[in-house]
């Protein structure tokens, strides 16, 4: 029970890195449907670099270079040519697919045994790591997990709190309005995609240096898309977000749970497809929606 | 018809469209080609290797009709909501449906009814088991106005999870080794059309198919309301065209389009469905249906050049030792580069209408 | 006077249409210069581009004497200009605060401190808005005052105003020229751009008259009058107001009947409010009233796209009220909506598809199961010719026509579909004057058919000049039916405010 509570909060942390920075771009405006490939490329980036330097932090940094440089693209393509994102989101999905695996095989040929690293360790904290119950679910996690904590109320205080929230909050409702009050939408927009990218790079290099300590080419396998769905699911408010996170870190961990366990009545595929059943649920179930008024618009002055 | 051509042409719109179109492929496959040097690959050499054997080999070159003819339809899928200003991204998701479908019923009526009608029975069970799994999408955007991307992506999930549930219990093959299907009896299978070649019946049903849905879009009132609806939903709905039912109808049809693809691939190649096959066959529809611009016979030829990328791909990987992955990185940039063709398309036409205006000033 | 602006010679060419030609003209320190001329002059296009929206293709800005680039409007506003938009800037689902320092505050925002400064603001010109309103909830001469509210909180010196009477009703038109006017006693400048000849009178110092991109005077108030103005503004002496012919016979019996009507948004608000009304046969119905206060709604209540809460409606006596839109079209109503790009017509598809647009589900277009191109093309081409379409063709895409041809496009097709009652919102708002005289003799030609018209438009002239009745509408309301000769345009001002007259 603790321990799958705490494989939960781990499992959802990747997936509130990635819907949070959804939150953030569709908040200006722009949903950024290459999160699945910026997923792969901070997965793939993020073992090259911790596998050739030997550290988990280049790792990182290498993740979110990776990450950056694919919603970079994404936003030149989208925000500045105006093309359509579903459609960019895709082609960028694809070519993230061929390069990332293209790249890891120029790197490291084709390796005899299966390369890994060392994943990313859980740090208990002292004392509370020792209360009861709580204290193994929350406090005996990983560096990433921890910063999690914070990134919810951090990103709450940013979009409300902040004059820059403020422009982002306006940039997806209205972007004219932002436009005659003198600020350039545009780079409103790719500056949210840039951070997502970086958001989406740390949580792909999450399951390559932190769940599995390797890479594959199917190792994010859709998540990108839970986080992208999340986003919806959370309203576009930082506490929804948080809330679906956990929900769907739940699903997955109750998934690996029953994995392992011989003799189930509901299969084990049920509780993979749950989410995603879940979220279509929910999409045609819920009335009110605080959708972004000007979301999926390129914003055109003439 | 030459003369057709050239009028076409004279169309500076039209002219632009095969331009860029051309440019854009040659730059997707050019720079794709430049990374071949990184693994210290020639890349002209092992094109012009592929190629030739390809030229050379009418069994390769029939591979290339043979992996166009489900892409052809996953283009479909998504080409005819496209028209409509709508997405079905979830053409993986009906393929597999579409699989799964035609393997069972294959599976089961294949020993008991004549061959002949027995396809026909599983083409249309696939294309009604489609219809109805992309129909409910389009239902519950018109009537709830849930968000079709966001459905058809995640419905592609829940039909992994529904397909891999069978291959692991019901439809497991009887050795119980692998999680794949049973091989579907021979009287099952489509005819080959090309002697010593895998070219089935499929092609030229995806072709028909292609064209009819050009038919229906361009020449059919019913046609003309789903672009209607697509290209001005509030103008069709005041001039009285009942836009959910166009939704729900529009994606029913691409949905049979995504489901056809799968019976294609069980009935005409591999004869048996295995866990995670055709993984990007809904993804490299949506950049064909691009490269088409969502018109039903531009798909057709789209979906040729990926076949044939994908063919040459295997062929440099046979010949040339280059990675599998490089398949997709040419895919990949040539769908990017499509895309942004159609941005200096604009820039293009733009520029073209104010010269003419600026010319007409200073006259 | 000191000069703060100088425009030199600017030109601005869009894709289409060349917006700005060789425009060059002054601003002084203290005065209300008036921007005058038609919709589509370029009035809006050369303020776009001083406040930096848009970059002009030639020519130069001079502020205070000196060369200035402006690339955008933080640009713009460093020179204390500030511009506000015909159609508002403002985020609905934000506040008052929220809107006004949008882009003006760095860092934390201390929501009280800006609440507080821009309460003292809006009560220093006697505003009386609450900074806490979300802007949704407000009505349009609020939002006015938000985006006045706005340029105020930059310390604006030079306030460019779009057509800013367009949406408020006389007494709040009055208000804002009171403003105005106590605005430029600070030394600040004021454009005031309107296409209304006696608002420009009253407030304007200078005017500058535009027409077709091109300036084509410049005057001072003093030295000129209203008829003057009117004839630089349209090239020509203005056309006498368009009148009935004395043959048209208004018979008894009524096409279309509507008995206390009551609509709701999606909000559950009212938007018609037990309406009554009828259209008789070879009647032209008008509608006058200021924008927004249901004409739309009335409309496509009877076109069937809006669904009736109570009441009834009928046409030649039979109950349309629970119709679909398709069977009202093909009861024969004909619909030209207000807003025609978003509403009338697809702008991607040639005229030819736009012509087919209502009929898609009936068969005199068929042969076998395929659209008969031949017929449809043939039948385009009666209309391009009857109408007196510019367009080089059926197969012309529809979003490559002006403005005036795409309105006849759309009239040529609702003339068809409207064989029993035509019911046209604003069919005139931004066309030039040629496309206006063919519009209004088609009413008047149609109306001599026997038809029904129902006319909204917010244009009295036109109103007064054609209707047989006319319908003071306010707030989902009527205010009363009027003959033209019960009213003058004072008492259709004072309706069209609100105020109702006791007994009648």
């Amino acid at each position: 029970m603790i321990d799958t509570l705490a494989t939960a909060l781990m499992m959802s942390t990747p997936l509130l890195y990635g819907a949070i920075s959804e939150m953030f771009t569709e908040r200006s405006g722009v949903m950024n449907t290459s999160i699945e490939g910026a997923f792969l490329m901070g997965a793939f980036g993020g073992f090259v670099g911790a596998y050739i330097s030997g550290s988990l932090l280049i790792g990182f940094i290498f993740a979110i270079i990776s990450g950056v440089l694919l919603t970079f693209i994404y936003g030149i393509v989208t925000v500045k040519y105006k093309q359509h994102q579903v459609v960019t989101g895709t082609a960028l999905n694809i070519l993230a697919l061929g390069l990332a695996t293209f790249l890891f095989r120029v790197i490291f040929g084709i390796p005899v045994i299966p390369l890994k690293v060392t994943p990313l360790q859980t740090i208990a904290i002292p004392l509370l790591s020792k209360i009861p119950f709580v204290g193994p679910i929350f406090f005996d996690q990983n560096l990433l997990t921890y910063i999690m904590y914070f990134i919810v109320p951090a990103s709450f205080y940013v979009l409300y709190k902040t004059s820059y929230g403020l422009i982002i909050r306006s940039t997806g409702e209205n972007p004219e309005a932002v436009d005659v009050a003198g600020v350039d939408v545009n780079r409103v927009r790719i500056t949210m995609l840039l951070i997502a990218g970086a958001f989406c790079g740390i949580a792909g290099a999450f399951y390559s240096l932190t769940i599995l300590g390797l890479f594959t080419s199917s190792i994010i396998g859709g998540r990108g898309w839970i986080a992208f769905a999340i986003c919806f699911l959370g309203n576009w408010r930082p506490y929804g977000v948080l809330f679906g996170a956990l929900a769907f870190g739940l699903a997955e961990a109750i998934g690996i749970r029953f994995m392992v366990m011989e003799g189930m009545v509901i299969p084990n595929e049920f509780f993979i497809a749950l989410p995603y059943i879940l979220t279509i649920i929910l999409t045609i179930t819920r009335n009110s929606f605080n959708i972004p008024a000007k979301l999926g618009v390129p914003y055109n002055k003439e | 018809m030459i003369n057709q051509i050239k009028t076409k042409f004279s169309d500076p719109d039209f002219k632009d469209l095969v331009v860029t179109n051309v440019v854009a492929i040659i730059a997707g496959i050019l720079i794709s080609g430049i990374m071949l040097l990184l693994i210290k690959i020639n890349p002209i050499e092992a094109f012009s290797v592929a190629t030739a054997s390809v030229m050379s080999d009418k069994y390769t070159f029939a591979e290339i009709l043979v992996k166009a003819t489900p892409l052809i339809f996953t283009g479909l899928a998504f080409a005819f909501t496209y028209k409509a200003n709508l997405f079905n991204i979830g053409a993986q998701g009906q393929f597999y449906i579409g699989t799964i479908v035609a393997v069972a019923i294959s599976l089961s009526i294949g020993d008991v009814v004549p061959g002949f009608i027995g396809i026909i029975v599983v083409m249309a069970l696939t294309i009604v088991a489609g219809a109805i799994y992309g129909g409910l999408i389009g239902l519950v955007k018109a009537k709830k106005g849930a968000n079709e991307f966001l459905i058809s992506m995640m419905s592609t999930y829940v039909a992994i999870a529904f397909m891999n549930f069978l291959l692991r219990t019901s439809l497991r093959e009887t050795r119980g080794e692998y999680p794949q299907t049973d091989v579907i009896p021979e009287s099952m299978r489509l005819p080959i059309i090309w002697g010593g070649t895998r070219l089935h019946l499929g092609f030229i049903l995806a072709v028909l198919t292609a064209v009819t849905l050009w038919l229906i879009l361009f020449k059919t009132p019913f046609g003309f309301r789903v672009r209607a609806v697509g290209n001005n939903a509030s103008a069709a709905v005041q001039a009285g065209i009942n836009s959910s039912k166009t939704t729900i109808i529009t994606f029913a049809i691409s949905g049979a389009m995504g489901a056809l693809a799968g019976f294609l691939v069980v009935n005409g190649i591999q004869y048996m469905v295995i866990q995670g096959y055709y993984a990007e066959v809904g993804a490299l529809g949506i950049g064909i249906a691009i490269l088409a611009n969502g018109n039903p016979i531009g798909v057709i030829f789209a979906a040729l050049l990926f076949g044939g990328i994908q063919v040459i791909g295997i062929e440099m990987t046979m010949r040339a030792k280059t990675p599998t992955s490089f398949t997709y990185l040419m895919l990949g940039c040539v769908t990017l580069f499509v895309i942004i063709s159609y941005y200096f398309r604009r820039v293009m036409k733009i520029n073209r209408d104010k010269k003419k205006l600026v010319d007409g000033v200073s006259k | 006077m000191k000069k703060v602006i100088e425009l030199k010679n600017i030109s601005k060419y869009f894709a289409k249409v060349i917006a700005n030609k060789d425009v060059s003209f002054d601003l002084h320190e203290g005065e209300v210069l008036a921007l005058l001329g038609e919709n589509g002059a370029g009035k809006s296009t050369i303020m776009k581009i001083l406040y930096g929206l848009y970059h002009q293709d030639e020519g130069k800005i001079l502020i205070n004497g000196e060369e200035t680039r402006i690339d955008s409007p933080k640009d713009a506003m460093k020179y204390g200009i500030s511009m506000i938009q015909q159609h508002f800037s403002l985020v609905e689902a934000h506040t008052v605060t929220e809107n006004i320092i949008l882009g003006h505050v760095k860092g934390n925002i201390d929501v009280n401190e800006c609440t507080n400064k821009i309460k003292e603001l809006s009560d220093k010109y006697g505003f009386n808005l609450n900074p806490n309103s979300i802007i949704r909830d407000l009505s349009v001469g609020e939002r006015q005052k938000v985006e006045i509210l706005k340029a105020l909180f930059q310390n604006t010196e030079i306030l460019i105003m779009d057509e800013p009477t367009a949406v408020l009703t006389p007494q709040e038109i009055t208000n804002l020229m009171k403003f105005i006017k106590d605005f430029v006693k600070g030394g600040n400048s004021v454009v005031f751009i309107s296409h209304k000849l006696n608002e420009v009178m009253e407030v304007a110092d200078n005017i500058v008259i535009m027409r077709n991109g091109e300036l084509v005077g410049n005057v001072k108030k003093t030295e000129t009058d209203e008829k003057k103005l009117a004839n630089l503004m349209v090239g020509r002496e203005l056309n006498q107001t368009p009148t009935k012919s004395i043959s048209h016979v208004v018979e008894n019996e009524n096409v279309l009947d509507m008995t206390n009507v009551t609509c709701v948004d999606r909000d559950g608000i009212k938007v018609l409010n037990n309406l009554s009304l009828t259209v008789r046969k070879g009647e032209i119905f008008g509608i006058a009233g200021v924008s927004g206060n249901g004409q739309q709604e009335l409309c496509e209540a009877i076109s069937g796209v809006r669904e009736l809460v109570d009441g009834k409606i009928t046409l030649l006596n039979e109950d349309i009220g629970s119709l679909s839109v398709y069977e009202r079209i093909k009861a024969g109503i004909g619909y030209v909506p207000s807003n025609r790009h978003r509403d009338a017509m697809i702008s991607d598809m040639t005229i030819a598809e736009n012509m087919f647009l209502k009929s898609s589900f009936e068969n005199k277009w068929l042969a076998g199961k395929l659209i008969d191109k031949e017929k449809l093309n043939s039948y385009t081409n009666n209309k391009i010719r009857d109408f007196s379409i510019k367009a080089h063709g059926p197969d012309a895409k529809a979003g490559g026509l002006s403005g005036g041809n795409q309105q006849k496009v759309i009239l040529a097709r609702e003339v068809d579909n409207g064989s029993k009652l035509i019911v046209l919102d604003q069919p005139t708002r931004g066309l030039d004057l040629g496309a206006i005289n063919h519009v209004h003799k088609s009413i008047v030609r149609e109306s001599k058919n026997g038809k029904g018209i129902l006319l909204v438009s917010t244009e009295l002239s036109e109103i007064f000049g054609l209707c047989d009745r006319i319908g003071v509408i306010y707030q989902g309301e009527l205010q009363g039916i009027y003959s033209p000769d019960e009213l003058t345009p004072e008492k259709v001002g004072l309706l069209m405010a609100g105020w109702k007259e006791e007994v009648r």
